[in-house]
């Protein structure tokens, strides 16, 4: 009986706060804003961290995913001089083969060779990056057909003259014309465009992977290239919790098949995706732990502001606490209605902060060329750590309002 | 109805013990209509304050309708303010920016009982000092008079067997003085019970019973010639 009471009480309570916070407009308004702008650009903050960690996904994604890239190394200097052949020339295909063959972790291996290349159309060039891999390598590095083909194993093993074109080269070279079933040169040797590269974007180094014209390994190597040996071996782990043991794995197949001895460098360099993902995680938890810094001070500064004004409010309305407690209310009652009045205003500006930081990132991420995740859950969490925060804060003053002597509250 | 017993209470003023009541002991009825007399300093208004339950006393006993309330807790005698005691102050204390029905309607908020009938029972408190059709008004749109109106309908939504008025008349002239007058004698013929401090004779003489308080102590105790309210609306 009591307690219900107590319940409806506290209902008219609220009420009763309302009324006195919405009798200062100004002073309320003042009060929440700092909460409010930390609130909101702490929701900022995160959609542009959470916006940047998907756009790093959809990156790694588009180059391949579980991916290891074996690279030949440099060639080492002879008597200070570089070499003419500026890689290690060891590295085969048969090579790839062997690490499918020998690593249970690795699903796929594929070789491939890349270099700068001059393509020539109709008088128009353009200078793009050839790669030349298997069919295995298309599907390891993701690479689809957009419109016309990609080349097939038995072109591939004909050697055949096709060719696909990156979006870029596409651009380059065919302005308005429809590249499949044309001719193009490159360097001096006619290949036929069966198809366009799906796009795929930068791949995380910020290199444009659409630039670029994709043949068979065995036609790079053989009628452009002329050289026996490749430049690389794309590998795809069974899932990407592998890449670390994988690339050990890779490692000693390849100083076993090489015949690398120990202390002498090894003739080639392997890139793990999973290593590229942390670096470029490590940025973004630098961007969270500076998001979480703010969201505190926010946090802070908001707590500092609302203490004051509650400091300020418990004094100007010293009398009005004398007034009711002579008119029946407990030192209970007064807390209360203090700590009501503090967390509705931190509630307030925090919701506030909240619906004003999910507006800007929502309009934001419609509207500009930024990545950006609406972030709901961390919108839900700034919302409840203001209501908390003002439940905490609003301890002190309610409780030096609640100390009041009566008689000397109303003498005030 | 009030049983005060060798009442004192003393309080610092800076380095010095200022005692306020030295020993004060009376009795009040039921339905009595009592004036508390003295100069400034004389320890009127801490009496008041005791009888409240805003202030305790030192040493003596204080029953109110039978129940000792000397060492009462925070609770009880919030309770007892709440349900068996009206205020009504010198400076009508009214909350601004509220209106005169809410003002009235402030001591349910901290009833026990529900009071889903409050705004009903606030108008009918506005009703017992004529102040209906000033119910949606806020106080500073009110007159001094109309305002302590508001306060006596305020003391009395809750219907307390007690009504204490600290210098009610002390901020009014003397038109609107003599209606709050009025209005209190009125409720005393209704049979509530009114303590009225004051250091104004003329007001004092309103009153049943007049006691007088010199430096902290009773010093007469007299019943005054009855003297009926004034026609309602004369005010």
């Amino acid at each position: 009986m009591r307690r219900q009471g107590r319940r409806r009480h506290l209902a008219r309570g609220l009420l009763l706060s309302l009324q006195m916070l919405a009798a200062h407009p100004l002073r309320t308004a003042l009060s929440v804003s700092g909460l409010l702008i930390g609130v909101a650009a702490v929701i900022v903050m995160v959609a542009l961290s959470e916006g940047a960690e998907r756009r790093l996904l959809q990156r790694m994604q588009a180059m391949g995913t579980n991916l290891l890239v074996v690279n030949a190394a440099p060639a080492p200097r002879v008597a200070g001089r570089p070499r003419q052949v500026p890689i290690v020339t060891t590295l085969r295909a048969a090579d790839a083969a062997a690490i499918v063959d020998e690593i249970t972790l690795a699903r796929a291996a594929a070789p491939a060779v890349s270099r700068s290349v001059v393509v020539h159309w109709e008088g128009l060039n353009t200078t793009t990056t050839l790669l030349g891999t298997t069919t295995g390598g298309l599907r390891i590095r993701n690479i689809g057909a957009r419109s016309g083909r990609l080349f097939d194993d038995h072109e591939a093993d004909a050697q055949a003259r096709v060719v696909v074109l990156g979006r870029t080269v596409v651009r380059a070279l065919f302005a308005g014309v429809d590249p499949v079933g044309r001719f193009i040169r490159i360097g001096q040797v006619p290949f036929e465009v069966v198809g366009v590269a799906r796009p795929l974007g930068t791949d995380p180094g910020g290199a444009d992977m659409d630039d670029r014209v994709v043949i068979p390994l065995a036609t790079a190597m053989r009628r452009v290239l002329n050289v026996p040996y490749i430049h690389s071996i794309f590998v795809q782990a069974r899932s990407s919790a592998d890449l670390g043991e994988l690339e050990r794995q890779v490692h000693e197949t390849l100083r076993r098949r090489l015949d690398v001895r120990a202390g002498t460098p090894e003739p080639f360099l392997i890139q793990n995706q999973a290593v590229l993902l942390q670096t470029e995680r490590g940025t973004a938890s630098a961007m969270n732990r500076l998001a979480a810094s703010v969201a505190m001070l926010a946090l802070v500064l908001g707590g500092i502001g609302i203490v004051a004004v509650m400091l300020i409010s418990v004094r100007e309305r010293t009398r009005e606490i004398g007034l009711r407690r002579a008119l029946g209310a407990t030192r209970r009652d007064i807390r209360l209605q203090f700590v009501l009045e503090s967390t509705i205003l931190a509630a307030g500006g925090g919701g506030a902060g909240m619906v004003g930081g999910l507006v800007v990132a929502g309009a934001a991420a419609a509207a500009g060329p930024w990545d950006l995740v609406v972030p709901w859950s961390a919108a839900c969490a700034g919302f409840a750590a203001s209501a908390f925060l003002g439940l905490a804060v609003g301890a002190v003053p309610a409780s030096r309002a609640a100390r009041l002597e009566p008689v000397e509250a109303l003498r005030a | 109805m009030i049983e005060a017993e060798g009442l004192t209470r003393s309080y610092r003023k800076g380095a010095v013990v200022v005692e306020a009541l030295k020993g004060v002991t009376f009795g009040i009825r039921q339905g009595e209509f009592v004036a508390i007399m003295g100069r400034s300093g004389s320890g009127k208004s801490t009496l008041l304050n005791i009888l409240g339950l805003l202030d305790r006393p030192d040493r003596g006993r204080y029953r109110l309708q039978g129940v000792d309330l000397s060492c009462a807790g925070d609770d009880e005698a919030s309770a007892a303010r709440n349900r068996t005691i009206g205020f009504v102050f010198q400076q009508f204390h009214l909350l601004e920016r509220v209106s005169a029905l809410r003002n009235v309607m402030l001591p349910l908020l901290y009833s026990e009982e529900d009071a889903d009938d409050g705004a009903a029972r606030a108008e009918r408190a506005l009703q017992t000092v004529e102040l209906s059709h000033r119910a949606q008004h806020v106080p500073s749109e009110l007159s001094g008079g109309e305002q302590q109106r508001v306060a006596i309908a305020r003391a009395l939504i809750n219907e307390p067997a007690l009504i204490l008025a600290d210098e009610p008349t002390g901020n009014l002239d003397a038109q609107s003085s003599a209606g709050i007058l009025d209005i209190l004698r009125r409720l005393a013929e209704a049979g509530r019970t009114i303590v009225l401090v004051t250091h104004d004779r003329e007001v004092a003489a309103r009153a049943d019973r007049l006691l007088v308080l010199e430096d902290g102590r009773i010093t007469a105790d007299d019943t005054l010639p009855s003297n009926p309210p004034r026609p309602a609306g004369v005010a």
